[in-house]
């Protein structure tokens, strides 16, 4: 057989030196590109300019048919809109409930998550599988079940109320409450936190464990020494996107918050829909988002640190 | 850190581990001087690294007792044991610089900073590699990264230390210096050090004696000289180095068909042009140039010898006489001698 | 060995309350699809009975709702895999400027809360004529699923060794051949996890579905918002079943990359 002279490039088979950066790997992605830049790039671009009372051009009808539009003053818009909300003692009211759950409920979800994957990972076994499998059962449900069912368990006739009754125990109505939105996030929010927690610290070699024993650690040091600096980016992953979904949701508040103060996602809607106000509506929308990017940002830096750090990049 | 003489540097009494169901170690025995290095030698799946990772603590034994620098750690984890280890893939923590590896178990000791500094210095400076102190493992190279962990356990000052395959994942040519800077470190801090490995060459040429493992038990413990030149068991004998392995026996200079083995080795051949007392022809079939040396195959009626020769190397095909110097006689596996 | 029998307790406690704060409502409203009648404070129906079921097979706007979700889901993760799947390829695997940038974009897009995007988008949807439209459930439907189906191929495409592809093409495999029969074997359990977390994105869309879709167009869970205020708990318990159904199908079947990091491996930016 004809063997050829060193065929390895260290990249794939497409790009050969030669090659250089390929054309089509930009063609590929325009596709998915277009449709983000379409349906979510520009609806976000002309939401902004109708938040800031530009109210003309693709704006007229939603100007039209909502109310309380505030009409721009200056060249560049006005913050008459956004003066508005910021002035809104419910808004203020509905801020304050959505940074509560989220910080708690990530806080909880990333906690829980952290002590079933470690216990996974230092001691293993039959048990570990169980807990972890229990915690990805949510992954299974649709959101707006999860929702119902949670309503329906800790509910005013639900089986919490039911069970504590039969020893004459009055058990609290928790739906409605915001505890029932934190028992909801944090159990739609688990599975996911899970999944990428507990994967970064498998991935971790026994023997720097090992070795860190070796050095004389307790349990307590190899955990905080050697197994969470290591799993550093997938806790950050996991925390981020919890924190983002939380920020944003919808049904899990809908179905078990409150009426007031409800979480900004529920409010978004009713801004937008019952009190037919758009373009406050919008103006929430754009603050949970730069609370989002935030987060985002957190995540995408510690993302390209340890790329390089690893000597990826 | 010199001890009293009279106690063993390392002790092995009875150890049996059960893995799985199988029995991986049983009734090991092994005594190692104060100071001395020893291997650990065998083919994978022997039990070689069982028993490393017994004596450092990550697994423990079913039965038997372990004794360290004259105490017994039988029942201690491996953070409790006066021991440290250099593992295989020498498990660096990549989020620390080379520094901050070999400070780790200095910190956690509870040592002043001042003191963790002059420690860490003087450990890298020993293997060379102040250079590096702030460098992190992903940017240094394999040598570099074995010599940091190589630090992380001497910086220790452990009674004993443990070194897991220690050159198996550095090229031919680093190995070899590799090999002699860790003996020379080791007889200059002369610290009892026990070395796994599955390199015969690497253990018989670094270490004070060799433990040649074979299914969980140990088939001789002695000096290289001695594994070479009077292999107990047949199963060493073939191990180390290459050996002219026939059944029977060895009457006249010839192989008789007969109970046991005859083992002779290559050296212990003369192969010449002429006849010479005790000799018997046969016919060339190979000449390998091995660099310095070639290695020749020669058929005799009674079985194909191997030899190696400097000069005069016949031709292929040639006629030539083969006498036997020296030969080694085994029955049931054992050295009759 | 006493402090070892504290933490097994301990360890056994903790599987049951976890075992109870997940399953415990799943299994109370599974079990009201059953319940002829349920009243407070029992901890048992008082009969059982399969009536509810008939009940939302009969129901043409349930049966609708259904029939919508099995159509529009298979179509939005077919398109989406159309539009994706050569640039999760170009993602993981060629080198072309703005990459870095392309799969943060995707990523930062799905930050902006959703509920905020519906009520931005619904001004383009007017403008285009897609307000209440089949088309238009599927987009909002497709722009949840993006993220999955670039992401996750991405990092398995990323993932596949260059020497297995090298040793095919040195057996004389055609570039197509390599691509079909070695790269895309090789990334297909990532690719399926992608499969599985779009079909349940689209699946188990609501938001968007019910202010682009409503009142013209229902799936299952847009349905679902209005049945838990007009039907008996029953008929949301048989519904939910209903709902879950494709979901633990799917979910089952691709469990073992799942929970083999498939999924985590997808989210880590390389």
């Amino acid at each position: 057989m004809r063997s050829r002279k060193s065929t390895s490039t260290k990249r794939g088979f497409l790009v050969r030196k030669d090659e250089g950066p390929s054309l089509l790997g930009l063609a590929f992605s325009i596709p998915p590109l277009l449709l983000v830049l379409i349906f979510v790039g520009l609806p976000i671009l002309i939401g902004l300019t109708f938040s800031l009372g530009f109210t003309s051009g693709p704006n007229r009808v939603v100007s039209l048919i909502g109310q309380q539009i505030h009409k721009k003053n200056h060249w560049w818009g006005t913050f008459a809109a956004y003066s508005d909300v910021i002035h809104d003692s419910r808004f203020l009211g509905d801020l304050g409930l959505t940074l509560f759950v989220t910080i708690l409920s990530t806080i909880l979800v990333i906690l829980l998550s952290l002590s079933i994957a470690l216990y996974q990972r230092l001691i293993g076994g039959k048990k570990s599988s169980l807990l972890v499998t229990l915690s990805i059962i949510p992954l299974f449900v649709p959101v707006v079940i999860s929702a119902w069912a949670i309503h329906t368990f800790y509910g005013g006739d639900g089986f919490m109320r039911s069970f504590f009754s039969q020893f004459g125990i009055n058990f609290p109505t928790l739906t409605s409450t915001p505890s029932a939105i934190v028992i909801g996030t944090v159990w739609t929010s688990l599975p996911f936190a899970i999944l990428m927690i507990s994967s970064g610290l498998q991935g971790i070699p026994d023997a720097l464990i090992e070795s860190a024993k070796d050095c004389g650690a307790s349990p307590i040091r190899v955990i905080t020494n050697i197994l969470i600096p290591l799993a550093k980016t997938p806790i950050i992953i996991a925390t981020s996107f919890t924190a983002i979904g939380i920020l944003g949701s919808f049904t899990i508040p809908l179905f078990l918050g409150p009426n007031q103060p409800t979480m900004l996602g529920v409010e978004i809607s009713n801004f937008f829909g019952s009190y037919n106000r758009p373009q406050q509506s919008l103006v929430m929308a754009f603050m949970v988002f730069m609370i989002a990017s935030g987060i985002a940002i957190a995540y995408v830096w510690s993302n390209v640190k340890s790329a390089r750090e690893s000597g990826r990049i | 850190m010199k001890k009293e003489s009279d106690e063993m540097g390392l002790e092995l009494r009875g150890l049996k581990k059960i893995l799985g169901g199988r029995v991986i170690i049983d009734d090991l025995d092994l005594r190692v001087e104060q100071g001395e290095m020893i291997s650990l030698l065998g083919p994978s799946g022997c039990g070689k690294t069982t028993t490393l990772r017994m004596i450092a603590g990550f697994l423990t034994a079913d039965a038997g007792q372990i004794m360290l620098a004259g105490k017994d750690v039988t029942q201690l984890g491996p953070d409790k044991r006066p021991s440290a280890m250099v593992f295989q893939n020498y498990a660096l923590w990549p989020h620390m610089s080379a520094a901050k590896n070999v400070a780790y178990p200095l910190k956690i000791k509870g040592l002043s900073k001042v003191e963790i500094n002059e420690k860490v210095e003087a450990a890298l400076e020993l293997v060379k590699l102040l250079h590096h102190k702030d460098s992190r493992p992903g940017q240094i190279s394999g040598g570099e990264q074995q010599r940091v962990a190589l630090a992380r356990a001497l910086v220790q000052e452990p009674d004993v230390l443990l070194l897991d395959e220690p050159l198996s994942n550095l090229d031919a040519k680093l190995r070899e210096k590799v090999r002699e800077d860790i003996r020379e470190l080791q007889r200059r801090l002369g610290i009892t050090t026990v070395i796994v490995t599955h390199d015969q060459e690497e253990a018989l040429s670094i270490s004070d004696r060799v433990a040649v493992m074979n299914s969980g038990r140990i088939e001789q413990f002695s000096s290289p000289q001695d594994l070479y030149r009077h292999p107990a068991t047949e199963y060493v004998a073939t191990f180390i180095g290459s050996l002219n392995r026939f059944e029977g026996e060895l009457v006249d200079g010839q192989i008789r068909s007969g109970e046991g083995i005859v083992g002779i080795r290559p050296e212990d051949l003369v192969i010449a042009q002429n006849y010479i007392e005790g000799s018997h022809q046969g016919t060339v079939e190979l000449v390998i140039p091995r660099g310095h040396f070639y290695e020749i195959v020669v058929r005799r009626h009674d079985g194909l010898f191997r030899a190696f020769m400097n000069e005069n190397v016949p031709a292929l095909g040639e006629s030539v006489h083969v006498g036997i110097k020296k030969s080694l006689r085994y029955h049931n596996g054992k050295l009759v001698a | 060995m006493k402090r070892v029998s504290i933490g097994r307790v301990a360890i056994n406690i903790g599987i049951l309350i976890l075992a109870f704060f997940i399953l415990g409502p799943i299994v109370w409203l599974a079990v009201h699809a059953f319940a002829s009648d349920w009243k407070y404070p029992n901890l048992y129906p008082s009969g059982i009975s399969f009536h509810w079921w008939s009940k939302v097979f009969l129901d043409s706007a349930l049966a609708t709702a259904i029939r919508n979700s099995l159509i529009i889901s298979p179509i939005v993760v077919v398109i989406s895999m159309i539009i994706c799947l050569p640039a999760a390829y170009a993602a993981g695997r060629l080198n072309y400027p703005g990459r870095k940038t392309f799969m943060v974009g995707i990523f930062s897009a799905n930050s902006f809360p959703k509920i905020g995007l519906f009520a931005a988008i619904a001004t383009l949807y007017y403008a285009l004529n897609l307000m209440g439209t089949f088309l238009g459930v599927v987009i909002v439907q497709l722009l949840g699923t993006i993220i999955y189906m670039t992401w996750i191929p991405a990092a398995a495409f990323a993932a596949v060794p260059r020497n297995l592809e090298e040793a095919a093409r040195d057996a004389g495999a055609s570039k197509f051949r390599v691509f079909r029969t070695i790269t895309l074997r090789l990334a297909m359990p990532g690719i399926l996890v992608a499969i599985v977390m779009s079909f349940l994105a689209s699946f188990d869309e609501a938001q968007g579905s019910y202010l682009v879709g409503a009142p013209s167009i229902y799936t299952m869970p847009t349905e679902m918002y209005s049945l838990v205020q007009n039907y008996p708990i029953q008929v949301a318990a048989v519904f939910s079943i209903l709902l879950a159904i494709p979901s633990v199908l799917l979910l089952s079947l691709a469990r073992k990359h799942i929970m083999g990091g498939q999924l985590a491996e997808g989210f880590q930016l390389k």
